[in-house]
């Protein structure tokens, strides 16, 4: 039976176990001992132990994972394009296919058009490309793209499926991880490969952001995971990279529902998510009119504004302009960060900046590990007199 | 005369908001300091004193009487001084020493966070810490609206909130102080230690000197209150400073107790037809002896108020949708230690609701965080509805503000208190809306003028209810304190004899009358302002 | 309109404090509630059963304490509740969360829709909706912002989409995602916390959903956290000193030059 194990010998006793455990299992007297019916085997103890005394014990219900290899992609596309995540993804899968000594596949499902996208996934990294086109595949419908691509992955038998975190591809992969009854880690900031297990590191903010998670897939297979556009680089197109497609035909039942179309279309203007320059605000900034302020510096930059969760959360801007991971992932030249602390799930949304501002009051804020210049200051008195620079025209 | 202290910054356009505070009232000050250390308040009132000046203490100005907007001299600003200097344990809990600058809203969160900065405390403090960090839940009852009030401030005025109905005022969670005379010796009261004899009280010093004060003669009305300074026979010494308005010493650190929290906290906004239903109701729960520690009541001109504002106003967009048959409303809190019992008290209520006209199926019930918020920023969304209407009327009428009365009056006088409001406020033609604490017979009627003659015959009104109020055994400032704003209502309650009294009492300690001048008495001549 | 909501207990708020030094965790007093992305979804189900007819019955998976919450949900318009709990159920992932969540909807007999939160706020995963549809081979929809036509064999909702809102009709039965905010959770009334004290709450464990052993709990979840840690911080930035003046003229210099090696 599975559960938590207590070393008696290494315990000693210092607590911290009981500390961290939100459940209120252990208690702590000369060692820790755990009411195994109020624990609920998070693990959060077994990091918290100095001197690795606890773990958790499982009972293995193996499958044979030497018939499973090559590292699999599914190239999200949509409305006629190609998701620049699918990319992103492709280069990923040609790196950890690398240290594997295995194939990275590119699986497109879409219309015909589609297949147009295969040269694309091959220069970005892909080995091949399996292509699942036609008109029964022509809508982005979740109950038959994942009866296609659980098909396939039967008989294929991939060691690693990897999805982009988009809305669509955070619907339809764990549609396709159940039905393939294997883990599935989503939001991963960080896939790499374990060298001596060979198993894929699978790392994502947990706990409000404020600490990592790195989960693998040890006994099932395909080891699955979502990763959020724009977190990966974008790897170099290399044309020169032999193009090699395969149509397939997977078995799928009946779509059991319709798209009927855009009711309201999304507000007019840019998305964040192109911008060059994109001046951010969080919590720091105050109040809500100093978001004003955020606005104006943006413009005065020829770039759009974005905020951090907080703002949206209490109503200071909307969902739209939410960067981070459970906003809008963003990859601007140039990012100025505004009374951002910086918590990991935000951190994650600006991996892709290249030129990282922070302008915060507390020198801790974890935002200057990430900045490349770093301002302490009140943001709103900066940002005044950063705005009443520009308007002057002082520095040209 | 001594060199005026470094710290004394000359009154700039940088520091106009300090000539203000939340009753909207603006005075005015030559200089101002932040004082970081009970020695700095020693220098400042020294350097007042030796100069003459008038001399205003100040904590994060949220009172609604004008006690801390400055009558000319010196502002002696506490913001700064807003440390948790220590922990204390006691057979049943413990305590917390802090600053006069402490801002409630912040020990709110330290003590639910279970956080502190223990930067300088003692090794009895960090071991009083250790043992709160293994013991459940602590609070700080008094809660006055404005979480951004200070400690000190709070101490000052004996602050009271909802929650007072069923925990007091602040009165009896100050357990020590430390005050800075004006003569710049200094007191060190504990709780329990020093008594008046009948109504004479010998207090020493740290320095050495005895003073012997004469406290006046009248008798407290026996209802919640915040008139004037706390006097009773064999009282204790501490209580003469708790709640006596900024006039007699300035507070330089003290020691607060807190409660262990209620394992269950239930709150119930209920609604009735008519005003009278709410009354019945209010006598009803009374009556039951549940031990509620808030009930809050709101006419049907608040709910009038909130309905507009939800339909109007985004940020008001999140209130929930008020019943279309509801003409006045209560909320009533519970804390209790077990869910049965909550349960067996709320559906107590309900019967009181149903026996009241109201119905079990129109109310809110709250037993979460999420949804206790939901019905505070409800409660609170009255008040600041009532000051936006204002702002906006100011742009017509520039001279009026919100007239918000502070009586309360014993149980059995309840209908006829709130008769009288509602008759005269007839006759009279004036708007208002009116809300507040229900269960300690405390309302706030706010006189909403229209115009500068509504706000004249609003001011007239609330001389005439502070006279009536005296004669049913009332007090005419129960909670927000006296302050500059309601000097002359004091003199209503407790007549010239004993204002002169109170007067007398506090120039024993205060000479030349330069400490909060302008609060509770007239200013005196003599200090230099 | 039968109605499945499941439900969560999550910790009142998702943030963590570590202690700077020992990097421990520090433990505050919290409450445990539910999920508030749940709340939507119950909310939008007594919705439709006040439209439409119908009961709600919620669902979840936890710890025997999450009966607190069932009742509560009573409280506020559902009709009655399923715990699933048992020692066996403990570690489970998404996998083996949402596969215990199909045994209950079974138990739970004849549904037309279930309604799930967009996701917990102590695991952002957003999975178990998808998964549970996957397991009871109905088909899900995402994000959805509200219920706009209900008909006998189908309903139509509107979802966020790419920044706007699509129409999606989908055949019953069918498992929704519900976005935060999408509607105003009731609070319960004086009466509705009498009905949740006393309505019927099923408390089961494994061997009465004839759950699989091999997928349940630890034993089931094909995903291990190995390793939880602070995030490293190093920073490498430089650092624009002075008062907010200087620093704002050291800015606008930076920012052209930073611009200008852009653009050429």
């Amino acid at each position: 039976m599975s559960g938590l194990r207590i070393d008696k010998d290494l315990c000693i006793g210092c607590g911290n176990c009981a500390n961290a455990c939100l459940q209120e299992a252990l208690t702590v007297d000369s060692y820790a001992e755990v009411d195994s019916a109020k624990c609920i085997l998070c693990g959060m103890c077994v990091d918290m132990c100095p001197v690795s005394a606890i773990s958790i014990e499982k009972e293995e219900s193996g499958i044979d994972k030497s018939a499973y290899g090559g590292v699999w992609v599914c190239a999200e596309y949509l409305e006629g394009s190609l998701h620049p995540c699918a990319l992103e993804l492709t280069g990923k899968a040609r790196e950890l296919a690398a240290q594997l000594e295995t194939e990275a596949t590119a699986v497109v499902l879409g219309d015909e058009s589609a297949d147009a996208c295969a040269s694309q996934l091959s220069y970005a990294g892909a080995d091949k490309v399996l292509l699942v086109t036609g008109e029964r595949f022509a809508q982005p419908v979740e109950e038959v793209w994942a009866a296609a691509l659980a098909e396939l992955v039967r008989a294929r038998k991939p060691e690693i499926l990897l999805f982009g975190a988009t809305e669509f591809g955070r619907s339809l992969a764990p549609r396709v991880a159940a039905m393939l009854e294997t883990g599935l880690t989503a939001d991963c900031t960080l896939l790499e490969i374990d060298p001596e297990t060979k198993l894929l590191r699978q790392t994502r903010p947990a706990f409000g952001g404020n600490l990592m998670a790195t989960i693998v897939c040890p006994d099932r297979r395909p080891q699955m995971a979502t990763c959020r556009p724009g977190v990966l680089p974008m790897p170099e197109l290399d044309e020169t990279r032999q193009v090699t497609a395969e149509r397939v035909s997977p078995d799928v039942p009946a779509a059991q529902k319709a798209l009927l179309g855009m009711v309201r279309q999304a507000a007019a203007g840019k998305s964040i998510t192109e911008a060059k320059v994109l001046v951010t605000a969080g919590r720091g900034v105050g109040d809500k009119k100093n978001v004003a302020l955020v606005r104006r510096l943006a413009e005065l930059l020829g770039g759009d504004y974005a905020v951090s969760r907080p703002l949206v959360d209490m109503g200071w801007a909307e969902y739209p302009h939410q960067v981070g991971q459970t906003g809008v992932t963003v990859a601007p030249d140039l990012l100025i960060t505004c009374g951002v602390s910086g918590a990991i799930q935000h951190l994650a949304g600006i991996t892709g900046a290249k030129t990282v501002i922070a302008v915060n009051t507390d020198p801790e804020a974890p935002i200057f590990a990430r900045a490349d210049y770093a301002v302490v200051g009140d943001c709103v008195q900066v940002l005044k007199a950063l705005i009443q620079e520009l308007e002057n025209g002082t520095t040209k | 005369m001594k060199q005026t202290p470094s710290g004394f910054r000359p009154m700039g356009e940088e520091y106009a908001a300090y000539l203000r505070d939340e009753s909207r009232t603006t005075g005015h000050a030559e200089t101002i300091s932040f004082p970081t250390t009970e020695q700095e308040i020693v220098e400042a009132v020294n350097a007042c004193r030796e100069s003459g000046s008038r001399l205003t203490v100040q904590g994060g100005r949220t009172g609604l009487a004008a006690a801390a907007v400055p009558f000319g001299g010196h502002i002696l600003n506490l913001s700064r001084m807003d440390k948790v200097l220590g922990m204390g344990q006691t057979a049943d809990g413990f305590t917390l020493t802090v600053q006069p600058g402490a801002v409630l809203s912040e020990l709110r969160k330290k003590l639910a966070a279970k956080k502190f900065d223990v930067t300088g405390w003692s090794d009895a403090s960090k071991d009083a810490l250790g043992a709160f960090m293994k013991s459940g839940v602590w609070f700080f009852p008094p809660d006055p609206t404005e979480a951004s009030a200070t400690i000190g401030g709070m101490t000052a005025c004996n602050a009271s909130g909802a929650r007072t109905h069923g925990y007091g005022p602040t009165r009896g969670y100050v357990t020590a102080l430390r005050v800075v005379l004006p003569s710049g010796e200094t007191l060190a009261l504990r709780r329990g230690q020093v008594f008046a004899a009948g109504r004479h009280l010998t207090l020493t010093t740290e320095q050495g000197t005895t003073l012997e004060l004469h406290l006046p003669t009248f008798t407290m009305p026996k209802t919640k209150n915040a008139s004037g300074y706390y006097i009773e026979d064999n009282m204790d010494a501490i209580d003469l400073f708790i709640g006596s308005d900024g006039t007699l010493g300035v507070f330089s650190q003290m020691e607060l107790r807190l409660l262990p929290m209620a394992p269950q906290v239930w709150g119930v906004t209920c609604f009735l037809p008519t005003v009278d239903d709410a009354l019945t109701f209010t006598s009803l729960v009374r009556g039951m002896k549940l031990g509620e520690v808030s009930m809050e009541y709101f006419d049907g001109n608040a709910l009038d108020i909130l309905r507009r504002q939800k339909a109007e106003k985004t940020a008001f967009a999140a209130l929930p949708t008020i019943p279309e048959t509801a003409g006045a409303a209560i909320y009533v809190e519970l804390h209790c230690q077990t869910e049965q019992e909550a349960a067996e008290k709320l559906f107590a209520v309900g019967d009181a609701l149903e026996q009241a006209g109201g119905d079990r199926e129109v109310t809110w019930v709250a037993r979460t965080e999420s949804d206790l918020d939901k019905l505070m920023f409800f409660r609170h969304a009255v008040p600041e509805s009532v000051n936006m209407m204002i702002d906006e009327r100011k742009k017509t009428a520039p001279s009026i503000t919100k007239l918000g009365s502070d009586m309360a009056v014993p149980d059995d006088k309840l209908f006829d208190v709130m008769a009288l409001y509602r008759r005269t406020l007839k006759e009279e033609d004036l708007e208002s809306a009116t809300w507040g604490h229900i269960g300690e017979n405390h309302v706030h009627v706010n006189v909403l003028p229209r115009n500068e003659a509504d706000y004249a015959r609003g001011k007239a009104l609330f001389v005439r209810w502070a006279e009536a109020v005296t004669e049913m055994g009332g007090a005419v400032s129960a909670e927000h304190g006296v302050g500059k704003l309601k000097a002359s209502f004091l003199t209503v309650m407790y007549g010239q004899a004993h204002i002169d009294e109170m007067a007398a009492l506090k120039y024993t300690l205060d000479p030349q009358g330069l400490l909060g001048a302008g609060n509770l008495f007239a200013a005196r001549e003599g200090g230099r302002s | 309109m039968n109605c499945i909501v499941c439900i969560k207990q999550v910790p009142s708020t998702n943030e963590v404090n570590l202690d700077p030094i020992t990097k421990t965790i520090i433990r505050d007093g919290r409450q445990s509630v539910t999920n508030p992305y749940d709340t939507f979804a119950l909310e939008t189900a007594v919705q439709l059963k006040e439209r439409c007819g119908g009961t709600v019955s919620v669902l979840s998976m936890g710890i025997p304490a999450t009966e607190r919450l069932l009742r509560d949900a009573v409280s506020r318009g559902a009709d009655r509740g399923l715990l699933l709990t048992d020692r066996a159920f403990a570690g489970a992932d998404t996998l083996a969360t949402s596969y215990t969540l199909s045994l209950g909807v079974r138990r739970l007999g004849d549904f037309d829709l279930i309604l799930c939160g967009k996701m917990a706020i102590d695991g952002d995963t957003a999975q178990i909706g998808p998964e549970l549809a996957a397991h009871l081979g109905i088909p899900h929809v995402t994000d959805v912002l509200a219920i706009t036509e209900v008909g006998d064999a189908s309903v139509t909702v509107e979802t966020a989409w790419q920044g706007g809102v699509r129409q999606v009709k989908v055949a019953l039965p069918a498992l929704l995602t519900v976005q935060k905010d999408v509607n105003q959770p009731r609070m319960p009334s004086i009466a509705g916390v009498k009905r949740g004290l006393e309505a019927p709450v099923e408390v089961l464990g494994a061997e009465a959903v004839q759950a699989d052993a091999k997928r349940i709990g630890l034993t089931g979840s094909p995903t291990q956290v190995v390793r939880t840690e602070a995030p490293q911080r190093d920073s490498t930035a430089v650092y624009i000193e002075g008062d907010a003046s200087q620093q704002a003229h050291k800015l606008a210099e930076l920012i052209a030059g930073l611009t200008e090696g852009a653009r050429a």
